[in-house]
């Protein structure tokens, strides 16, 4: 197998990297699985902090993932972009916040609710 | 007379479409626009695009908003600017997901697509639903989903998916009786499919021709007699005759086009003369990419058709010397090519630089004295890669070198963000 190096090669000492060279890390490759179904959203406001999601942060939401009980999603309410916590319970579909602060949202049927992706990265700033 | 089973070596059409394409778009990122009568403008403040509901209103395309403005309120009319980032991403992921399932695609246009597809009737109508099913998750764009043996029954057949919402967005005429297919295009117009415009639909008419089934059982033969070939293969094609294939590549591009309309009229020539260099050197820059020379350049600027009081639109066609790419040539080209026909003082809303007659570069000798000396320098991929890299008003040859964006580019007020591709405009998702 031929590799293709980058690099020059000086006359004398080779690189003892040389022969280690892949391409570099791309985050596109590991965060995104399908391009056509895969958004980045803005945070506002704090009332997922529990889930380690805080104002201002991006999250990389799927939408062609199925969500489940505990899955973060962004779901439609009121005709907004909303983030929750799904919990599937005895007494019904529950939207959870992840701040005591914030109430949580009791929706009749699973029907009733449109659920517009499901979070799988949030990038966070430190 | 749709061919039954499976005749023609499986081989189906699709024609898949998005719903209101443009207000759909919007409606991805807004939910609050479901349901709401909704109208996408042009930069020029003409409707481009209208929701169902905008449609019931009896709003028509091509509207200017001034018009709806007064009523606008009293209907909840909302309007949104086209978003052309948004669009344009949006119809790339579509177009990907539909690639999955053919390698057999012909983008027709930014919400438009043919795939050919392989499969007894009923599994076509499983894949059609798939296909609908998979846009509308992934993207959020719903789509209808027309299958048919031939292109111009695609078309019929995703037609009758979008007026009969029982069909659940996909109709394979295939599964249909042969007399349940004849009694619908008893009732849509000879102008209700593709190709058949306003003024050849008038001459069939005369002919008594007035529906898509007049259509199909007419004479061929007096049909190419009385119009030409493209009409005698739409009546083929509407028995079942494939007389069109797919245009899969895009290899053979005949002609390259720029035209806006602006956002402020122009209204000196001066400033006329800076659009249609920048243009020309846009379009210059296009054929470098390409690797292509243009033979011939039209160049168009016309007033609004509303503007009843003052009104202009010369075209001029202009044969160049030398098949060429050189922005220099272009430019000089399409700055001299409206003289004497531009009025100064009239408001103008719109320019055209369209470029015919191309072929690869260097596929026809030329000689030496010909090539300019910009060409040998390659002007044309240098301003093509200063652009890419700096943005799109970085660089531009005399008219067209301009400090500032100038009054005509489009607005971006009133516009929605771009979701998709700036960082800055996200989508805002609620934490409260």
């Amino acid at each position: 197998m031929i590799l293709v190096s980058p690099m020059s090669i000086p006359a004398g000492f080779p690189s003892p990297s040389q022969d280690y060279y892949e391409k570099g890390i791309d985050l596109n490759k590991h965060l995104i699985a399908d391009t056509t179904s895969t958004f980045i959203v803005r945070v506002s406001r704090d009332s997922m902090t529990g889930a380690g999601i805080s104002d201002g942060d991006e999250l990389i939401v799927d939408r062609s993932l199925t969500p489940e009980d505990g899955s973060v999603v962004v779901a439609v309410l009121d005709g907004e972009l909303s983030i929750k916590r799904l919990r599937i319970t005895a007494r019904g579909v529950v939207l959870a916040a992840e701040n005591p602060a914030f109430p949580d949202i009791v929706v009749a049927e699973l029907s009733d609710l449109s659920i517009w992706g499901v979070v799988t990265r949030c990038l966070h700033y430190v | 007379m749709t061919q039954k089973g499976l005749g023609h070596d499986h081989r189906r059409f699709a024609l898949v479409d998005a719903n209101s394409f443009y207000v759909s778009c919007e409606r991805v990122f807004d939910p609050a626009l479901e349901g709401v009568p909704t109208v996408v403008l042009s930069n020029n403040g003409c409707v481009v695009a209208r929701s169902n509901e905008a449609k019931a209103l009896g709003i028509e395309m091509g509207e200017p908003w001034f018009k709806l403005a007064a009523r606008a309120k009293g209907w909840g009319l909302i309007q949104r600017l086209s978003n052309y980032e948004l669009y344009g991403d949006l119809s790339a992921r579509f177009m990907t997901i539909l690639g999955r399932y053919s390698p057999a695609l012909e983008v027709s246009s930014v919400d438009e697509s043919f795939l050919l597809l392989k499969g007894a009737p009923e599994e076509l109508v499983v894949t059609g639903r798939n296909i609908r099913s998979t846009v509308a998750r992934n993207t959020g764009l719903p789509v209808c989903v027309g299958i048919g043996p031939t292109k111009t029954l695609a078309k019929f057949a995703n037609r009758v998916a979008k007026q009969n919402p029982w069909m659940g967005g996909v109709c394979n005429l295939d599964t249909m009786p042969a007399a349940h297919v004849e009694t619908i295009m008893s009732r849509v117009p000879v102008t209700g499919i593709w190709v058949i415009a306003g003024r050849l639909g008038k001459r069939l008419n005369v002919m008594g021709i007035h529906t898509i089934k007049d259509l199909r059982d007419a004479d061929p033969v007096l049909i190419r007699k009385r119009f030409n070939v493209v009409v005698q293969r739409k009546v083929l094609e509407l028995r079942g005759v494939p007389c069109i294939e797919l245009e899969t590549t895009r290899a053979d591009k005949k002609q390259t086009i720029f035209s806006r309309s602006f956002s402020t009229p122009v209204i000196t020539i001066k400033d006329m003369h800076e659009v249609l260099s920048l243009y020309a050197q846009s379009a210059a820059v296009r054929l470098a990419r390409d690797k292509q020379v243009a033979k011939v350049m039209t160049v168009f600027a016309g007033t609004s058709h509303f503007n009843e009081r003052a009104s202009s639109f010369p075209s001029v066609t202009v044969k160049l010397s030398t098949p060429t790419a050189d922005p220099v040539i272009l430019t000089k080209a399409a700055v001299n090519a409206l003289d004497g026909e531009l009025i100064e003082g009239v408001p103008y809303a719109r320019a055209r630089v369209m470029l015919t007659g191309l072929s690869p570069a260097g596929a026809e000798p030329t000689f030496d004295e010909f090539v300019t000396v910009h060409e040998r320098r390659e002007i044309g991929s240098l301003m093509g890669k200063v652009k890419d890299k700096y943005g799109s008003t970085s660089i531009g040859l005399g008219a067209a070198g301009m400090l500032k964006p100038p009054d005509w580019t489009m607005s971006r007020k009133h516009q929605s963000p771009r979701y998709t591709t700036g960082w800055d405009e996200l989508p805002v998702v609620k934490a409260s």
